[in-house]
């Protein structure tokens, strides 16, 4: 069939760029919600204390720069976050795939693995606090306990996802069964365990910031906390938008892109 | 003999093999873990503050409520009965902020997904109000409100808005624009298409929302109990824990995943599956 498009080259009109640009549609939007801010802030009594405008918002970030103690803090967040996801998805991945290995060990564990799953580990930390105080490893211990189960989960319905074909394929052809394990299940399981680890790293950031804040120890979350016990709203303000940036940016430029490279690679699937 | 054996393959035939053998093996961790939990108090291997005997965490529920008159007082919310008055006041919380937040999150879902404009504008709000996770609300909103009831509701309602709005939203976008190019046809007007079109064709997305805001709402509740509350399990386990009350602790923590658990399996769970099978749309038009 061949038809000759005879409709007329339109050039796009100044309204239809507006809302059809994706990136005019968020500058828009950045303006508007900062202008909308800035008028809140400057009608409302005492400002503040209750909503400063935006320009006081960015002098407060420039004056926690210049006293070094916005940096020193984001590290210590950040690097929180890392180790206790690296422990977390460590312990997390050998848990599932000795779970998605056995049927019988996966029955035995599953409900009790549902159980701590529900203690989700803000609840947990009243108790982590009576054990170890208020130091950095209740906080670690926090963030390890929210980041292991979802990875658990994930790579044990992952393991569960291979076939059987595969496995009894690679077993006809004479392999043992840690073969199995490293060849088979292992690469079948990888887009469980890129997903399970997005998931982990996701709960790990709201428990780290939940940590910091319980525990009073330096970071983001303790920052936007003193910020209220200070009476300085400003840098609370500052602290939310660091977190919430931090995480898009984490999420949209490492984690998504890892996560749908892997399921590329690795995805099993079947025609 | 022969009873015995009559009797467990009527128990077999009556609950299904695979299921006993599934309840059965995962009973053994449990009894392992409590039986560990209890030889702990006996043989003192950890202080009674570090894991207090079972005797005590049972022992809690009636100190705390020793001072409560009866059931009908528990009920009113009488002053001394702090154990229920905590769980009243943690599930009261959940239910009005289900009750506020499901149907503007759901509103404003549908709006957006029926709106290219509208959800331009809203959805990367959402991306961020998502990502600055309820529990970094809790300072700004004790700033806003104070201590109180109206923090943690604040919190709870933050976190079940957004993500009703966007599941709703994507449940819109899902309808097939066939459904409602016919309603259309047959004169039906915006709110027609509305009510029995996309309400009916997001139901299942919107259901699997509300188990999901449950799921990180209790969590954000306990959270914000905790740090600007002044009533409900979070702040109890908290306060217990300052005063190293372990026992209190642990009856506070065991509690809440149990009401979590329970609410997920027994309404959660069979609502969205009531729903898929009511509402899911099983049927593509091609």
């Amino acid at each position: 069939m061949t038809t000759v498009d005879t409709a007329p080259i339109r050039r796009k009109s100044f309204k239809k760029m507006i809302t059809d640009s994706r990136a005019i549609q968020l500058v828009i939007l950045l303006i508007g919600v900062l202008i909308l801010w800035a008028i809140i802030s400057a009608v409302i009594e005492r400002p503040d204390r209750y909503l400063p405008s935006p320009l006081t918002t960015l002098f407060s970030s420039v004056d926690l720069l210049q006293k070094g103690v916005l940096t020193s803090f984001y590290a210590d967040t950040l690097t929180r976050l890392v180790i206790g996801s690296i422990l977390g998805i460590g312990l997390g991945i050998p848990f599932g795939l000795l779970l998605g290995l056995n049927r019988n060990i996966a029955d035995m564990f599953y409900p009790l693995m549902n159980f701590f799953q529900s203690v989700s580990g803000i609840a947990i930390f009243p108790v982590i606090v009576i054990w170890f105080g208020n130091s950095n490893t209740t906080v670690m211990i926090v963030i390890l306990y929210t980041a292991f189960f979802p990875i658990a989960f994930n790579v044990l319905s992952g393991v569960r996802s291979v076939p059987m074909r595969y496995i009894s394929a690679a077993r006809t052809l004479g392999a043992t069964r840690f073969q199995i394990v490293k060849d088979v299940l292992l690469p079948g399981a990888m887009p469980s365990v890129a997903i399970g680890s997005r998931l982990s790293i996701g709960f790990a950031w709201r428990a780290v910031i939940a940590g910091e804040m319980l525990a009073g120890q330096a970071g983001l979350g303790n920052m936007i906390f003193a910020g209220q016990e200070l009476d300085n709203t400003a840098q609370i303000i500052l602290g939310m938008m660091l977190i919430g940036l931090t995480w898009i940016m984490l999420d949209h430029y490492l984690l998504r892109p890892l996560e749908s490279d892997t399921i590329e690679r690795w995805g099993l699937v079947q025609r | 003999m022969t009873a015995i054996n009559e009797f467990s393959v009527a128990v077999q035939r009556r609950f299904g093999r695979q299921r006993l053998r599934k309840f059965g093996l995962g009973l053994i961790p449990f009894i392992v873990l409590i039986t560990l939990w209890h030889m702990n108090s006996i043989f003192v291997w950890f202080e009674p503050v570090e894991i207090p005997p079972i005797a005590d965490v049972w022992g809690a529920i009636f100190w705390l409520q020793s001072d409560c008159p009866g059931i009908l007082a528990a009920i009113e919310g009488h002053n001394g009965c702090q154990l229920t008055n905590n769980i009243s006041s943690s599930i009261a919380r959940v239910i009005l902020a289900m009750v506020v937040g499901v149907p503007l999150g759901v509103a404003f879902g549908i709006m957006a997904g029926m709106n290219r404009v509208v959800s331009a504008y809203l959805e990367p709000i959402g991306v961020f109000m998502n990502s600055v996770s309820g529990i970094a609300w809790i300072p700004l909103a004790i700033v806003w409100f104070g201590v109180g009831w109206e923090t943690t509701l604040f919190i709870m309602l933050n976190t079940i808005f957004w993500l009703l709005f966007f599941n709703t939203m994507m449940g819109v976008r899902a309808v097939p624009k066939v459904l409602i190019q016919g309603v259309q046809t047959l004169g039906g007007s915006r709110l027609d298409v509305i009510l029995h079109v996309y309400l009916p064709g997001a139901m299942t997305s919107i259901i699997t929302g509300l188990r999901m805001s449950m799921g990180f709402g209790w969590r954000a509740l306990i959270a914000a109990e905790m740090i600007g509350g002044d009533s409900g399990l979070g702040f109890m386990i908290f306060v217990s824990s300052a005063e190293f009350k372990t026992e209190e602790v642990f009856l506070g923590v065991i509690l809440i995943s149990l009401i979590f658990l329970a609410t997920d399996r027994w309404i959660l769970v069979p609502l969205e599956k009531w729903t898929i099978e009511r509402w899911g749309l099983v049927w593509k038009p091609t």
